[in-house]
Parts: C-alpha cells; sequence; structure tokens
C-alpha cells in the first residue's frame, strides 16, 4: 500500500531527492504496531505535481502546512495522502464553531474514581508523532485555535493547566485545510497563519482531472471521459460567477456519479443523485440540469460509458 | 441574492448562453425562447457558441445595422439558421451530445407547429416557415417539404459551413440578404411587405427568436425603470433652488401629511423629538415619522378640496414640486410595482431568502456566545464536584451547548431620495429578502426609508421589530432629497423608543448610501457669518460624519452599504471610516449585508 503511493510519486515525475526524503523519514520514524491501523491507505491520489512538491519539501523541513483554497480542490485527498506518503498514524479533528481549547486538547471526566484527563485528538497526535489534519480550521474561534500557538511553533510543547506538560514529538505535524468561501469562516489571525506554511490549492488541471477519472475508471471510453471532465469544469465556471452555490461543484459527487454509472443506473439518474439534487433550490437545480445537458446525454448505460 | 434584473426564465436562458460561451462577464444581445416563454435551450446554447467561435459584438452590430426595417425578425430567423449550422459544425468535435440536442430542437419544431392553430400558421412568415421546416426536417431525416426553387436555393446557402470566420460569416450574411431580398446593409428597405406590428404572427417570431435591444441609459426617470442606476446616472442638483420660506409652513406640513400619512406620534411627543434632534446645522429641519401602513391611498390623501388648494400651492424646489395627489398616487403604483415585482420573481426571491437565512444563521452561530450545559466530561464545575462523591452524580462538568442568545438588533436605514429612483423595486425586494432572512434567523429587525421634502425629514418606517410579516417594505417609494445626518438620528431615536434587545445588547445599523448628502433646507449661519449655508458638499459630509459619530457613542455600530460613483468614495471614507462594503449593483445590496454584519460581529467578538 505503501509503496503504491510512493510508486505514483515516481510517476507524477516528483523529483528523487524529495522521495528519497520521505523514505529516509518513513525508516527514522517507524509508527507504533497499534498505530499502523491510524496510517491510511488512501482511494484516491491527488494529482497535481507542483502541489506535491510544494507539501513535501514542507513536511520534510518540519513545517506544518495550511492548505487553503476553494471547494472541490482536493485539501482534504491530499491531506490523507500526505500522511499515507510518509506513512504516519492520522487524527482528524474537524474544526466547527463551538471547537474550544478542551475538544482539542482534552476534557476532564470522571472514571468512577477519580476526576482524570481524557485526552483530545491533538494531544494525541503530538505524543504519538502523527500526523494531525485541522479540517476547516478557520471554522473554530481565533481563541480556541491559540491554545495551539505553543504545539505548533519552535516550543513544540502542550502545556495542559493541572496536568504535565508534554513534548510534542518531532515527527508530528499537522495539517490545517481552510476554505475561505464558505459563509461563517473567518480570517485566521496572523499568530495562527505565521506557524504554518500555506499552499495555495489551485482547481486540479484538465490534464490531472482526465487522469484521475482515468486511473479510477480505467475502461472508461476516452470521449465520454473528455465530456465528464468539460462539465466540471463549466460547473466551477458556473459557481465562480455565482450563478450557482458550489454546492454542485463536488469532484467526489462527479467520480461517485460515474461509480453508479458502473453499477447500472443511467447518467441522468447518476448525475442527480450525485450532482444536481445536492442543491435544495429548485431554480438552481434547472441551471445545474442545464449545463449537464448540455454535455452528457441523461440516458448513457454502462455499455456507453465504459468499454467492454 | 438576485444576481441581475433578469425574470426566472430570462436568467436561465443567459445562464445556458454563458455556458456554452465558457464565459460571464457579457451581458448577450440576443435570448431564445419558445412561445410559451420557456427558454429554448437549443438556441440559446448557440448564441453562446457564437460568442465562443466567432465574434459576437461583430455580429450583433450586424443584425443591429437592420434592425429597424419592417422585415427584422424575418432576416434575424433566417440568419440565424446560418449561423446555427456554422458554429454546429465547429462545436460538434469537441462536444458530440450537440447532435442529440440539435435533432431534440428539431422534433420540438415539428411538435410546436403542430400545436398552433390554423390562424397562427396562416400569420406565420411562409418563408422563414419553410426554411426552418427544410432545415429540421434534414436534421431529423423527416421528408423533405416542397421547396419553390429560390426556397431550394436559400436553404443552401443558410448552410453556413464551420470552417467560416467572423468576417467570412458577416460576409455570408451580407451576401444571402442581397442576393435574396435585395437588401444591402446600411440601406434603406424598400421592399415593404409590413408585418403588422402587435400581429400574433409578430409576437411569435419575437419569442421564438428574442431580439433584446440594446439599454440606453436611463436617465431620471419619474416612475423608475425598476432595472437600476448606472454610475452617477441619477444626480441631483441645486439648480433654480427656490428658498423655503417658513410662512408656508402650515401648507408644508398638510403636503407631508397628505403625501407620506399621519405622523405616528402626538404633536407633543414630536415637538420634544425635534428640539432634541433639530438643532445646531438642522436648526431649520423638521421631522416626520410615519408607518408604511398608514400612507394615504391614491383615492383617499386628504380629499379633493385639500388636493386642489395644495397642487396650486405645492411649488417649493425641482424635486419636490409635485402636487400631493399626484405624489400620493405615485406612492400607490410604486407599491403595486413594488409587489408585481416581488410576484414575478417570486421564486428567485424565495430562494434568495432561504440562502441568505442560511448564510445569516452560520454567521450568527459564529459569533453567538453558546450557553453550557451539564455533561459527563467537559470543564469541571468546581461548584457543583461535590455532587460526584455525595449524590454520584457524573454530571458536574460543563460543555457548550446548542443554545445561544442573539442579544442583537438590527436596522436597515434605506436612503428613499430621488437618486434611487431607477432601483425602486429592486431596493424593495432586496430589503424585503433581508428582513425575511433576519426575521428567520430570529433577529429583530427594523426597515426605513428616509427622505426629505420641503423642509421635512420623513422617516417612514417600512417594518418594526413587533411586525412579523416584511410586506410593509414593498411600501418603498423614491422622492426628494436625502439628508443623511438628520436621518441616522432619528433612526437611532426610533431604535431606542422601540428597542427590542436588552439595554446591554448589540444595536447595528446599516445604512443603504450614495455617500453624498444633499438637500434643500439650509443649514443656520456659522457664528460670526451672516451666511447660510447649503446642506451640499464638504459641509453636508462633515454633518452626516458627525451624526455618526454621535451614534456610536451611544454604542450602536454604524456602518453603510454604499452604492454610488467613485467620486464619492472620499465621502465614504470622511463619513463611515472603514465600515462600509461597496455594491456595485442594487442586486448586491442582501450580499452588503450579509459582508457587512459578518465584519461587525468580527470586530464585536474581537
Amino acid at each position: 500500500m505503501d509503496d503504491a503511493i510512493l510508486t505514483f510519486l515516481s510517476e507524477e515525475g516528483i523529483d528523487s531527492q524529495l522521495i528519497e526524503g520521505v523514505k529516509a523519514f518513513r525508516k527514522k520514524h517507524n509508527a507504533d504496531e497499534e498505530l499502523q491501523t491510524r496510517i491510511p491507505s488512501p482511494e484516491l491520489f491527488y494529482y497535481g505535481k507542483d502541489v506535491w512538491k510544494k507539501a513535501l519539501a514542507a513536511l520534510l523541513a518540519g513545517e506544518n502546512l495550511l492548505l487553503a483554497g476553494p471547494k472541490a480542490t482536493g485539501k482534504n485527498v491530499l491531506a490523507e495522502n500526505l500522511c499515507a506518503v510518509f506513512a504516519r498514524p492520522l487524527w482528524n479533528v474537524s474544526f466547527h464553531i463551538n471547537a474550544d481549547a478542551a475538544y482539542l486538547i482534552g476534557t476532564d471526566t470522571f472514571n468512577g474514581e477519580k476526576v482524570v484527563f481524557r485526552p483530545g485528538p491533538v494531544y494525541l497526535c503530538a505524543v504519538n508523532g502523527g500526523f494531525g489534519v485541522l479540517d476547516e480550521i478557520n471554522m473554530a474561534k481565533n481563541e480556541a485555535l491559540a491554545v495551539l500557538h505553543s504545539t505548533l511553533d519552535f516550543r513544540h510543547v502542550i502545556d495542559v493547566p493541572g496536568y504535565d506538560k508534554i513534548v510534542v514529538r518531532p515527527e508530528t505535524r499537522f495539517i490545517g485545510t481552510m476554505n475561505y468561501g464558505y459563509a461563517g469562516t473567518r480570517e485566521l489571525n496572523e499568530a495562527l497563519t505565521s506557524r504554518f506554511a500555506v499552499l495555495d490549492m489551485p482547481l486540479i488541471s484538465d490534464e490531472d482531472l482526465t487522469k484521475l477519472l482515468k486511473r479510477r475508471f480505467p475502461s472508461m471510453r476516452d470521449q465520454i471521459c473528455g465530456q465528464f471532465v468539460r462539465l466540471f469544469y463549466e460547473l466551477a465556471n458556473k459557481a465562480q460567477n455565482s450563478e450557482i452555490s458550489d454546492r454542485a461543484l463536488d469532484l467526489r459527487g462527479l467520480l461517485d456519479a460515474i461509480g453508479l454509472i458502473d453499477k447500472g443506473l443511467t447518467s441522468g439518474d447518476a448525475l442527480d443523485m450525485c450532482i444536481t439534487n445536492k442543491t435544495f433550490d429548485a431554480y438552481e437545480r434547472s441551471l445545474i440540469h442545464d449545463v449537464i445537458s448540455a454535455r452528457v446525454p441523461d440516458s448513457l448505460t454502462k455499455g456507453d460509458v465504459f468499454a467492454q | 441574492m438576485i444576481k441581475r434584473h433578469y425574470s426566472g426564465a430570462q436568467r436561465r436562458a443567459l445562464n445556458i448562453i454563458w455556458n456554452a460561451a465558457g464565459r460571464y462577464d457579457f451581458e448577450t444581445p440576443f435570448m431564445a425562447f419558445y412561445p410559451n416563454g420557456k427558454p429554448d435551450f437549443y438556441f440559446n446554447m448557440v448564441i453562446g457558441l457564437v460568442d465562443k467561435w466567432l465574434d459576437l459584438p461583430k455580429i450583433s452590430d450586424f443584425f443591429y445595422s437592420y434592425s429597424r426595417g419592417s422585415k427584422t425578425d424575418e432576416y434575424d430567423a433566417l440568419l440565424w439558421l446560418g449561423l446555427e449550422n456554422c458554429v454546429y459544425e465547429k462545436e460538434l468535435p469537441t462536444r458530440p451530445i450537440l447532435s442529440q440536442l440539435r435533432r431534440r430542437r428539431a422534433e420540438d419544431f415539428f411538435k410546436v407547429q403542430q400545436s398552433l392553430s390554423r390562424q397562427q400558421m396562416m400569420l406565420q412568415s411562409m418563408l422563414v416557415y419553410n426554411e426552418q421546416q427544410a432545415r429540421w426536417a434534414l436534421v431529423t431525416g423527416r421528408k423533405m417539404p416542397l421547396l419553390s426553387a429560390r426556397e431550394k436555393k436559400m436553404e443552401e446557402a443558410l448552410r453556413f459551413p464551420g470552417s467560416l470566420d467572423t468576417e467570412q460569416v458577416i460576409e455570408s450574411m451580407q451576401a444571402f440578404l442581397l442576393e435574396f431580398f435585395h437588401f444591402r446593409t446600411g440601406e434603406k428597405e424598400t421592399n415593404v411587405r409590413q408585418l403588422r406590428k402587435g400581429s400574433l404572427a409578430d409576437k411569435v417570431l419575437r419569442k421564438v427568436l428574442h431580439h433584446e435591444t440594446r439599454q440606453l441609459d436611463v436617465l431620471l426617470v419619474r416612475t423608475g425603470t425598476g432595472h437600476g442606476d448606472r454610475e452617477g446616472s441619477v444626480r441631483l442638483l441645486h439648480n433654480q433652488r427656490e428658498l423655503h420660506n417658513s410662512a408656508d409652513a402650515a401648507e408644508d406640513l398638510a403636503y407631508i401629511r397628505a403625501c407620506f400619512g399621519p405622523c405616528i406620534y402626538n404633536e407633543a411627543d414630536m415637538r420634544v423629538l425635534e428640539n432634541d434632534l433639530c438643532k445646531e446645522d438642522d436648526a431649520y429641519c423638521r421631522l416626520w415619522i410615519t408607518k408604511a401602513g398608514d400612507m394615504p391611498s391614491a383615492a383617499s390623501s386628504g380629499g379633493a378640496q385639500q388636493h386642489r388648494t395644495l397642487s396650486q400651492q405645492a411649488r417649493v424646489n425641482s424635486s419636490d414640486n409635485r402636487s400631493a395627489k399626484d405624489v400620493a398616487k405615485d406612492i400607490a403604483r410604486q407599491r403595486e410595482k413594488n409587489i408585481e415585482y416581488y410576484r414575478r420573481n417570486g421564486m428567485l426571491i424565495a430562494g434568495s431568502v432561504r440562502r441568505l437565512s442560511a448564510q445569516l444563521d452560520t454567521i450568527f452561530a459564529s459569533y453567538a456566545q453558546p450557553l453550557p450545559v451539564k455533561a459527563r466530561a467537559g470543564r469541571l464545575n468546581s461548584e457543583k464536584a461535590y455532587r460526584l462523591a455525595v449524590m454520584d452524580d457524573p454530571y458536574v462538568f460543563e460543555r457548550p451547548g446548542d443554545e445561544v442568545e442573539h442579544d442583537l438588533s438590527v436596522d436597515i436605514l434605506l436612503d428613499a431620495s430621488a437618486s434611487r429612483l431607477n432601483s425602486q423595486e429592486v431596493i424593495a425586494s432586496q430589503a424585503y429578502v433581508i428582513a425575511k432572512s433576519l426575521e428567520k434567523c430570529h433577529v429583530p429587525v427594523q426597515v426605513s426609508a428616509f427622505r426629505s421634502l420641503r423642509g421635512y425629514t420623513v422617516l417612514q418606517l417600512l417594518k418594526q421589530y413587533k411586525d412579523v410579516r416584511c410586506e410593509g417594505i414593498f411600501g418603498y417609494y423614491a422622492a426628494g432629497w436625502n439628508r443623511d445626518g438628520l436621518a441616522l438620528k432619528t433612526a437611532a431615536a426610533q431604535m431606542y423608543q422601540n428597542s427590542a434587545v436588552t439595554s446591554s445588547g448589540k444595536k447595528i445599523l446599516l445604512i443603504l448610501t450614495d455617500a453624498s448628502p444633499n438637500d434643500s433646507t439650509r443649514m443656520p449661519a456659522k457664528e460670526g457669518s451672516f451666511f447660510e449655508r447649503e446642506y451640499e458638499g464638504e459641509e453636508a459630509v462633515r454633518n452626516t460624519a458627525e451624526a455618526v459619530k454621535s451614534m456610536r457613542s451611544l454604542g450602536i455600530r454604524t456602518a453603510a452599504i454604499y452604492l454610488g460613483p467613485n467620486t464619492n468614495l472620499e465621502n465614504l471614507h470622511l463619513i463611515y471610516g472603514k465600515e462600509y462594503v461597496r455594491i456595485q449593483k442594487i442586486e448586491q445590496l442582501a450580499n452588503g449585508v450579509s459582508e457587512l454584519l459578518q465584519m461587525i460581529l468580527r470586530e464585536i467578538r474581537n
């Protein structure tokens, strides 16, 4: 599994120096046996040579990484892929508006005899030398994130009031993801941003999206594949121009739709379920439907989409 | 948000065009509709593809060159058949579905024809009908209709090949018109076989291939076009101003009452309020506070006798010299227009409310402090720790709960001066969207409009905090001047009067403004000077800035949504500092409110 992703990186043309660096990192920091199940084995690979190069270099240099970009740019796929590349256990922390210090570091609880500390995901990630994915980091309030400052900067410590001060293991990395388009998100303050190397995530390129579809569905016909790729960009264009919300701009949804066609649904039904119906506004649905109708016939069957 | 001033069907047609063109930054001169008003999917795609493959402005210039002739629709319909073939051939290799869409459009043509009555058929241009029938029969593989030799030649000529570029397409179109109609573009048409304007055939053709004429700049239009402002399209000038004479005070009062309905306060209360607010620079001003529901109807605005007297005497300045009867009629008419606009765009508005309320809900939730709830884990509540040992109660911890409390009220103050004449319907529906969305989030909201007329600054309460329904907002009506400073102070007084939050609660006032305060009532002379000052320019800006400052010192967060020309940006900075958002079109008002609220709440929390 691990080698598959390294092979993928080589195929993508990532510098051998970086790949050697990753291998050396893996050799030096071997994950404990009981944490092996936390090392992800991704189904999807992130496509984008430049982004890979930057991300690998930053993590090898000991930086924490902030992946910033709009929807459907593959932030979470890349974060998971990076954990797999470095073969580190993953702790995923989904941020929300009520996330506070206790949610990240840990809370008090009663174990039947006494009040004890129940560690949170950031704490566990730090003591086990894992990769912490801080998903939608800008959904949380800045004061909740202040507890991460000493964890993320040169001090590498977590000081829990009333308990011990723990030292973050050197192989620990934190990867934040943020989307600056969502309602309710806020700007990260300077103190926190300065503790990350920020990677601006671009929309997947035409060529890479074709590769992604062909890798996931190797028997897909080239012409149809091209039409699905164009469909994705046309939806992206419409969302960027605010004619529709970005609910329908869903790469995972597109992949799922093709998966459903593979299972026997017609293209119309599959695209409705995985793309059109994700928006609940009837008018917006009609606009999305128009985009789809201009690219993909709604009666395509498995035989039309996939070569036998 | 309502993005543009198009109806639902038009916007859908535009989206199809933009999608096919691959860009969204142009206004199309053409849109295609079926006779039932539904967008013609295939032909709209063709229009978009013309933009993609050819130079659309040049093509539309060509169409425009003969647009005044009597056969415009006929030429349009025929030439678009030519263009259709051209872009179809160009696009097909990269969009295989196009052949299927074309066939479906062809089948639709025959279906529509079957549903037309004999009279409708007779009113059609037979030439266009035959050419279309030939084209679509070819596409569907049906038997070709019987065509004359000339029609056959036309049919062949209209198969513009996909290899042509813009210039060649235009040459082909010119050659086509010359050969078959002896018509040279740019020349006056001689062969006149008039198609009756407004006839059924005329209407059907217009619908089938709807030709949108270019928009001209709209200048001050009394009834409003509902099409929005262009930068600087409406300006209020102080030309030919007549001085406001205090001897006319009683008439003015009657006029204001007849136009805007009774004041919600009695005379004594108003005197107190005026003593409080109408001082210093606003010493010559009066106030009138009215509710939207109390607006006089056109038929009952004070009695005929009173109207006659008022119409004879109502001459004060260039912007408010119309009779009360006319104004009341206009107000009633505008209300109907606002409601009509709302009905026509009901689906879009409902969608906008849904989106904005979801957006605001997230924003409020982000900034509201959740109330703590008891839990088995979380922050230990030391006061209750004894319960662990004594009562075996593990719920001695606290975690953030789901309940939040909005101790917050929002006031929207809309500039209803004549500079908003062109956008009244859109402003009313945007304000409705905002108020409805805030109501849905359980945030008390009050919407008022202000304008100044005959020395009175009239604050019209379109929706009060206590009103559950927001329909009063459709009483929005633009007229007169805008004395922003006094309007802001009056709105602040109203916020405290009808306070919907606790005294420690946050009060937010958002004003839609063009940052150009301007009134016909002068300011008193400064100490040591004999000259009264105009309420305009620097003086008016300073007066408004002071009003904003005093409101902020009262704890009212005051921020502006700016819609106006670049020339007033300096004023905007001077009056509101950093607390403003700029919108380019009135359709973005609801977006602006959401952005501004987020900005303010972030600052409150930090």
